[in-house]
């Protein structure tokens, strides 16, 4: 049964995100875009955490200076094949910053260095105003002709969602995609089996980052606007916290969560004024209460190709202390942690 | 450039050095011995800073201000340790997403409760006011500035080596699970010891009210020059944490003269060579 659970998890999912859009109205279709923008940028962090280990909190500094690219571009009254050529470069220099800065870290000092690179992009966005617009960000982004309706663009970002989903589950089963699991169980080994893990991580950051460019490019499509809000810290978290609510490493976690995430945004801010604080309490909440997320408390709790990974199993090699096993997949809370407590430090 | 101007900005240097090892020595000591990746750092300053300013115009004295600023950031540490963190002890991931959304809270209450204009403090008379030193003249809160973080960074250093509960951290960042075997209630430790992290965070947002503004997104700035201050130093340690505030304070002080659009590029790019030649930090152990 469980086999197919999956399946029919997925097939439900793609019918309610390709029939209700159709058929509801525009603030509805809005609430869709987003959502569906934002599970690509999740789905970019959850490739790097789910298959490689890596948990960034920097990844708005990437695909903020992509749409920073087609900003400039589309200001320059360049057509739509250059305002891609740009975000591509600007996005794999980008990238490949992140990757040589943190490719010899993990664990709690990568999540570290990418927060640190997110909040400086930021910070170059507000400051640099010559080139960024500064505070008052750019305006007069137009997205290309054929996808200025906004059914035939919330059309055009689910494919690109879908495609990069599946791009991305074929890319796992490559030998390259192998080797990121490898890293994320265990980096030592990978190392003694002779395997370059710096080179590994670059890569992947790479990957990742090219999935997090082309949310930026939709994003500024979406917005049809730029300000540096858009590489903001809190976007990088949010990105996380989606992936936790719908689990580490699920295929559709990323979609769940944001689904979620935009929905309760909506949903609340038109009632309750201090929104921020809501959101810092929904994050604590769902980790102290439901750290698998809603998707590894719902479904799929097999260990292998696809299935969750709880994010009690993520970072806990950091700072020198041995890689446990990765605990069995039922179960495991952090309160069962409590109990043994310390363990994961002997032999730091 | 006269020598004059060069030595003023070298003080401005060091003592926004000065500030950030107030920061970053809490944040450092609480990584060390918890590995908890205190996010909501930033946000302990930012309410530190508005506390006081807002204590102080209320009572007309600073003192007043600073001690209740210190006293709040305590007490907000000791419930977000007890209550959040606890729940989730051991996991590090788990850990950092707390701190987030404690982040996220605390900023926008304070944002709610002090309002969205940058602040700043009145500082008392004994503060105001310039030293002459030969030809050159240098503001008096500055140069206390400098003198606090360095007495602060001694102080450390003797508790550390010299104390029992110095020790006990000692024992405790070496060998979590022996410690607590010798019968040290290791979870004790961990309270008294991020408290006292958040007090220095909110120590530092009283000592930034006097040369910088409190403001939103003030919380976010700060955190990420203790977070590049900490990785350039090596994570855990007290003296990486001095020598990375020395040169982040003067590699800023210098980069906002010369290149003030890209000054976060300045910082970004010793942080990059670092981190590429010497992984663990400047003074941090092999990892």
């Amino acid at each position: 049964m469980r086999r197919y659970s999956g399946w029919a998890a997925t097939a439900v999912l793609l019918a309610l995100l390709l029939i209700v859009p159709a058929w509801s109205q525009r603030y509805v279709l809005s609430l869709f875009t987003l959502a569906v923008i934002t599970a690509l940028l999740a789905v970019s962090v959850n490739t790097l955490a789910g298959e490689a280990g890596l948990v960034s909190m920097g990844h708005a500094g990437i695909s903020a200076s992509a749409a920073y690219a087609v900003a400039w571009a589309v200001r320059d009254q360049h057509g739509l094949a250059t305002q891609l050529l740009l975000a591509l470069l600007v996005t794999v220099a980008v990238s490949a910053l992140y990757g040589i800065t943190a490719m010899r870290t993990s664990g709690l000092v990568f999540l570290m260095i990418t927060l640190a690179l997110g909040v400086m992009v930021y910070g170059i966005a507000l400051k640099w105003s010559k080139v960024t617009g500064g505070q008052s960000g750019l305006i007069g982004i137009r997205r290309p002709e054929s996808l200025l309706d906004p059914w035939a663009f919330y059309y055009f970002c689910l494919a690109i969602l879908a495609v990069t989903l599946v791009a991305l589950w074929l890319f796992g089963r490559s030998p390259l995609g192998l080797s990121f699991r490898g890293i994320r169980d265990s980096e030592s080994r990978m190392t003694s089996l002779g395997y370059a893990t710096p080179a590994i991580k670059f890569a992947a950051m790479m990957l990742s980052g090219l999935v997090a460019g082309t949310a930026g490019v939709l994003a500024v499509w979406n917005s049809q606007f730029m300000s540096p809000s858009a590489a903001a810290f809190e976007v990088s978290a949010m990105a996380v916290i989606i992936i936790i609510i719908g689990g580490v490493g699920a295929p559709l976690g990323p979609i769940i969560g944001a689904g979620l995430v935009v929905g309760i945004e909506h949903w609340l801010s038109s009632y309750v004024e201090r929104w921020p604080t809501l959101l810092g309490l929904l994050f604590i909440a769902v980790v102290i209460l439901m750290p698998r997320g809603v998707a590894g408390v719902l479904w799929d709790r097999r260990d292998g190709p696809g299935s969750t990974l709880p994010a009690t199993a993520l970072l806990r090699r950091s700072g020198g202390v041995r890689p446990t096993p990765k605990p069995p997949a039922d179960a495991v809370t952090p309160r069962d942690l409590t109990d043994v407590r310390g363990h994961h430090q002997k032999g730091s | 450039m006269s020598l004059g101007y060069l030595s003023t900005q070298v003080l401005n240097g060091l003592s926004f050095g000065a500030l950030l090892f107030l920061l970053a020595s809490g944040f450092t000591l609480v990584f060390g011995l918890m590995r908890v990746v205190n996010l909501a750092h930033g946000a302990f300053y930012l309410l530190g800073g508005n506390v006081a300013i807002s204590v102080t115009a209320a009572t007309g004295s600073y003192l007043a201000g600073l001690v209740t600023a210190v006293v709040v950031t305590a007490l907000v540490g000791l419930v977000s340790e007890r209550l959040l963190l606890r729940p989730v002890r051991n996991n590090e991931l788990l850990e950092v997403l707390v701190t987030v959304g404690l982040a996220f809270v605390i900023a926008d209450l304070c944002l709610w409760a002090f309002g969205g204009n940058p602040r700043s403090v009145p500082l008392p008379e004994f503060l105001t006011g310039s030293v002459s030193l030969g030809s050159v003249t240098f503001p008096k809160y500055r140069l206390v500035l400098v003198i606090l973080a360095v007495a602060i960074a001694v102080g450390l250093k003797l508790i550390q080596s010299r104390t029992r509960i110095g020790t006990v951290v000692r024992a405790g960042v070496d060998d979590r699970e022996t410690a607590s075997s010798l019968g040290i209630d290791i979870e004790r430790v961990f309270t008294l010891l991020f408290v006292f992290g958040a007090a220095l965070a909110g120590l530092a947002g009283v000592a930034a009210a006097g040369i910088l503004t409190m403001r939103p997104g003030a919380d976010t700035e700060i955190l990420l020059f203790a977070l590049v201050v900490v990785i350039i130093g090596g994570l855990g340690s007290i003296e990486g944490a001095a020598l990375g505030s020395v040169l982040i304070g003067l590699i800023d002080a210098f980069s906002r003269l010369w290149l003030p659009e890209l000054s976060y590029f300045a910082v970004f790019a010793p942080m990059a060579l670092i981190l590429v030649l010497r992984p663990q930090g400047l003074l941090g152990k092999a990892v």
